[in-house]
């Protein structure tokens, strides 16, 4: 803003008691609810609304705000954040009042900084080339705080700081710290931040809302602890934890798709479903990321948060309203539903699995106990497959099967919904049985969504064969989806967490997962490797379909 | 087509070939016919062909994925370039929205009934590793009784379930009894009041007309083109201290640019204008008071012509017309609104400043909005101190752009653009 005078200092606007006389969308997505005349009341809101924001792109533009960056040097922040703050900045939804301090521990000045994210906006922005007038405006409101993240001067300076951003720059004290870090360094920062004071709200002084990225925690245990220091700085409304899978536009059709439609829930249920598929396949491998992925593993960085937040958007129930903690609620019932498996059935329904050397898209690649950065010996997992069962009303009796393997033949993730045969045989003319119906969601790539369905084939006789109804996104809408990142820090400036992962949610699923993780732990490892890379997968995982009378989906 | 002539069919299949360029559309098919039963066969052609592969390095490789699935495009353009610049806008949208684009042109409307379609589909491939999108475009001119009665060459030929879209290029005769029975079976006009002749006034109060009667929506580029004016100025009021001055606003002035040396009413198109200020009273919830008519010596007498405007400048140095007034009611106070005229290279009508003046509690807001090429610029003073100054970026929009926004089923601002449609008709004394 580059006014003569500053504006005016923040009057009190509506008292907060009053609710506005209209609810006011949160976010495009909610904007597109509410026409559905599915407006969701708001507690928190207390502006008074601007009538000539109906109809735009966002029913509210985010508060002024400064957002610290910690980790603003590291590889996170240059990918996906500051691409995805550019580009908000780039198609206006980020109010001019807005200032980026990042902090790191590299002795940058603002200068070295800003060039630094120039040639990472060069290299990973979606939209080239980068508009120099855009970019002008943008890195003016760029800062670099350097300091340590355990030191106390680095947050003393900092809140300087933040004041003068208020008082130069009118971001009137909305803050939104986002932790790209290391998640070892997510306590101490935390607990500085609480410490420097900065976490506390003051009623009309602004709003503190911190962005903590995956991984929330390890296990069950440390989930817990890591929630209990975040809990003890700051309010849970205040906690928004990306999981950037909830900001894909497919992942979010999914909502759409069952809530939106009203043919698939009659049947969306154990009287007409079989069982259900989950798949995360990835032809890559763990791309230099030796060190990580041996702390992690594909159980960790797949099953625990991916594959469960897909898991419970296919099976919970429908939410009251679209309201954040109403649809989180719905979601954390699916997990909590999980029947537990006992030790024995983690060793029958688990597998897991590592890749050794072999092909893939004509290309040979190493196994994984050759990549850089990893054991020689390694016991780490880049293959999971699990069998689990949703103890409720809904789902009792239907398996889920959930799978997700580095170095897979191909890309694909997919959601597949395998309904029950046909009860009785009609057409006993015909050579074999009609195939059961399947409805298959592609998440990625050539999002989709397929109906398989008998049909006859044409000549004389009944001869039933399967056919696939295919619909692809691309043959209906190509117009440019906004990147995962975009979707979630937009939500978090505007105070929508319907898409970010509550500490139960993440306490739930770690409650799934860190069983199976402590009977491995225990257990001898399989013969690892056990599948070839351009496989998909090991025996175990068709044979644990194969025990049911099922198999895996061909993708 | 009853009467039509029906020489063979010439067909053209040209589905084989490499694959298109990402985004180019790559035309796959194309014949001709020349009724309306031909066209039906030619269409089920294209997709029964089994063979409609392209190439790669001689083997078969890409099946022609999927037609698009979204909605029906009617095309009425009244001159035969009118129909080839559409059919180019539409081209550019193959992998995006139209399912079967009808484009019809109708000539000689006292000849003999006769009828000529080229039938064509493009395809478009999203990106190198997916599979092709196509979309089927039919041109279709018809002569003689034919081309007076197109809504019974349309109606055979749309997919049955997917939505009308109607886009009416030019200037379209709303009121007629044949774009009638055309409006009747669209559910979305897509028009562009800024190109209307004369000040655009009486086809403005047309098109609010037919939107109510047959309940369509409308998208009119004039109204869509002006979304980074009306992000602009919303903007202003997002900072919780102005926001309350939105309910005090005393005055919207308009101004607008000409290339007529008078400047006097019915000379330029003012459809912009008037929707900038119809869009500010439908959103604040005012009431026309006093329609818009002509300024004469500070009041609006509603006599003052074009011709009245060119005697006077006649009698001495040009003087421009000082344009239209209206009154606004909002809540108990009056809202007045001037939109001026003012000489411009830019092309005529388009909104060159929007300036809001507001009172509350004895202070004054003042916001001043303007626009050039990519840029829209804010600035606001309170009680004359300047207290804001903002550029946005926001390019100025293509047709094709503005064509993917309008025919975006359900799109944005459906409700906000029959509303601002509405209160300009009323502006417009209708």
């Amino acid at each position: 803003m580059s006014a003569t005078t500053a504006p005016p200092p923040t009057e009190p606007t509506a008292p907060t008691s009053t609710k506005p006389a209209k609810d006011v969308p949160r976010s495009i997505r909610a904007l597109r609810l509410a026409r559905a005349g599915k407006r969701r009341p708001d507690r928190r809101e207390s502006k008074i609304e601007n009538p000539l924001r109906e109809g735009l792109r966002l029913e509210r533009m985010p508060d002024p705000f400064v957002l610290v960056l910690f980790g603003g040097t590291g590889d996170l922040a240059h990918r996906k954040v500051l691409p995805a703050l550019y580009q908000l900045w780039r198609t206006n939804l980020l109010p001019h009042e807005f200032m980026l301090v990042a902090i790191g521990r590299r002795p940058y000045d603002d200068e070295t900084f800003r060039a630094d994210i120039r040639a990472s906006l060069e290299r990973f922005s979606r939209v080239l080339p980068i508009d120099e007038a855009v970019w002008a405006s943008f890195r003016e409101r760029i800062v670099y705080h350097g300091g340590d993240f355990n030191d106390p001067d680095t947050y003393s300076r900092l809140t300087a700081r933040l004041d003068a951003c208020d008082t130069e720059h009118g971001t009137r004290g909305n803050r939104l710290y986002y932790l790209a870090t290391h998640s070892s360094s997510f306590p101490e920062i935390i607990g500085e931040l609480g410490r420097a004071g900065l976490d506390h709200e003051v009623h009309g002084a602004g709003w503190r809302r911190i962005v903590i990225e995956k991984p929330f925690g390890r296990d069950l245990e440390s989930a817990i602890r890591l929630n209990r220091e975040v809990g003890k700085v700051f309010r849970e409304s205040q906690v928004y934890r990306i999981d950037h899978y909830l900001g894909k536009e497919t992942v979010r059709n999914l909502l759409v798709f069952r809530f939106g439609n009203g043919i698939f829930e009659p049947i969306w249920n154990r009287r007409y479903v079989d069982h259900v598929q989950i798949t995360v396949a990835e032809s890559i491998g763990i791309e230099n990321r030796g060190s990580f992925y041996e702390e992690t593993g594909a159980s960790r960085d797949f099953l625990q948060n991916h594959l469960m937040q897909l898991l419970s958007l296919v099976a919970m129930e429908p939410p009251a309203s679209f309201d954040a903690d109403a649809l989180r609620d719905e979601k954390v019932k699916v997990v909590r539903a999980i029947a537990p498996l006992s030790p024995d059935e983690i060793r029958r329904d688990v597998v897991r699995g590592q890749y050794g050397r072999g092909w893939v898209a004509a290309t040979e690649v190493p196994g994984y106990r050759d990549e850089r950065d990893v054991d020689p010996e390694s016991e780490t997992e880049t293959f999971v497959a699990a069998r689990f069962a949703i103890d409720d009303w809904r789902w009792a009796g239907v398996p889920f099967y959930l799978r997700m393997g580095k170095r897979l033949p191909k890309r694909a993730t997919e959601i597949a919904i395998q309904f029950r045969a046909v009860p009785h045989r009609l057409f006993t003319d015909a050579g074999a049985d009609p195939e059961p119906n399947l409805l298959a969601m592609r998440i990625q790539p050539d999002e989709g969504i397929l109906l398989r369905f008998g049909a006859k084939v044409p000549g004389l006789g009944i001869d039933v064969r399967a056919v696939n109804m295919d619909f692809t996104y691309g043959s209906a809408f190509s117009v440019d989806s906004p990147d995962a990142y975009e979707t979630l820090i937009l939500d978090a400036l505007l105070g929508d967490a319907s898409l970010f992962t509550r500490a139960d949610e993440v306490e739930q699923a770690w409650g799934v997962v860190t069983p199976i993780i402590d009977v491995w732990a225990d257990s001898p490892p399989p013969e690892f490797p056990n599948y070839e890379a351009g496989s998909w997968g090991p025996p175990a995982a068709d044979e644990l379909l194969a025990r049911d009378g099922r198999r895996w989906r061909r993708i | 087509m009853a009467g039509a002539a029906a020489p063979p069919i010439a067909t053209r299949t040209v589905g084989t070939g490499r694959p298109g360029t990402p985004g180019e559309p790559t035309l796959r098919w194309a014949s001709r016919a020349h009724s309306i039963a031909d066209i039906e066969t030619e269409l089920a052609r294209i997709w029964a062909v089994p063979k409609l592969t392209t190439r790669v390095e001689g083997v078969e490789e890409r099946h022609i994925a999927a037609r698009t699935s979204v909605l029906n495009l009617v095309v009425v353009a009244r001159r035969e370039e009118i129909g080839e610049h559409a059919a180019a806008v539409i081209r550019q949208l193959t992998g995006r929205h139209p399912s079967r684009t009808l484009i019809l042109t109708s000539a000689d409307p006292e000849g003999r009934s006769w009828l000529d379609a080229d039938i064509q589909a493009f395809c478009v491939l999203p990106r190198p590793d997916a599979a092709e999108t196509c979309a089927e475009q039919i041109h279709i001119r018809a002569g003689g009784a034919a081309g007076r009665h197109l809504e019974a060459i349309v109606a055979p030929l749309l997919i049955h379930d997917l939505p009308v879209t109607l886009w009416w290029p030019s200037e379209p005769p709303l009121s007629s009894a044949a774009a009638r029975d055309l409006l009747a079976m669209a559910d979305r006009l897509v028009v562009d009041g800024s190109g209307w002749t004369g000040d655009g006034l009486v086809r403005l109060r047309e098109l609010a007309a037919a939107m109510d009667r047959d309940r369509l929506a409308v998208s009119d580029f004039a109204l869509v083109r002006q979304s980074r004016w009306r992000e602009a100025i919303a903007s202003v009021f997002d900072l919780p201290e102005f926001t309350p001055y939105l309910r005090s606003i005393r005055r919207i002035a308009l101004t607008y640019g000409t290339r007529d040396e008078t400047g006097a009413p019915g000379t330029t198109n003012v459809v912009k204008p008037v929707y900038h200020v119809a869009w500010l009273a439908s959103r604040l919830e005012m009431t026309v008071d006093r329609p818009l008519g002509p300024v004469d010596g500070g009041r609006a007498t509603g006599r003052t012509t074009a011709r009245t405007a060119s005697r006077t400048a006649a009698a001495g140095p040009p003087i421009l017309h000082r344009g239209l007034v209206a009154t606004l009611r909002a809540a108990k106070s009056d809202v007045s609104v001037v939109i001026r005229p003012v000489l411009s290279a830019t092309p005529a009508g388009t909104t060159l400043r929007v300036e809001i003046l507001a009172e509350r509690r004895g202070s004054e807001l003042r916001a001043d909005v303007t626009a050039e090429a990519e840029t829209v610029h804010v600035r606001v003073w309170l009680d004359g101190v300047a207290a804001l100054e903002r550029s946005f970026l926001a390019a100025r929009r293509t047709e094709v752009d503005l064509l993917g926004d309008s025919i975006d089923a359900g799109g944005r601002d459906p409700a906000i653009a029959g509303d601002t449609i509405r209160m300009a008709a009323r502006l417009a004394g209708g």
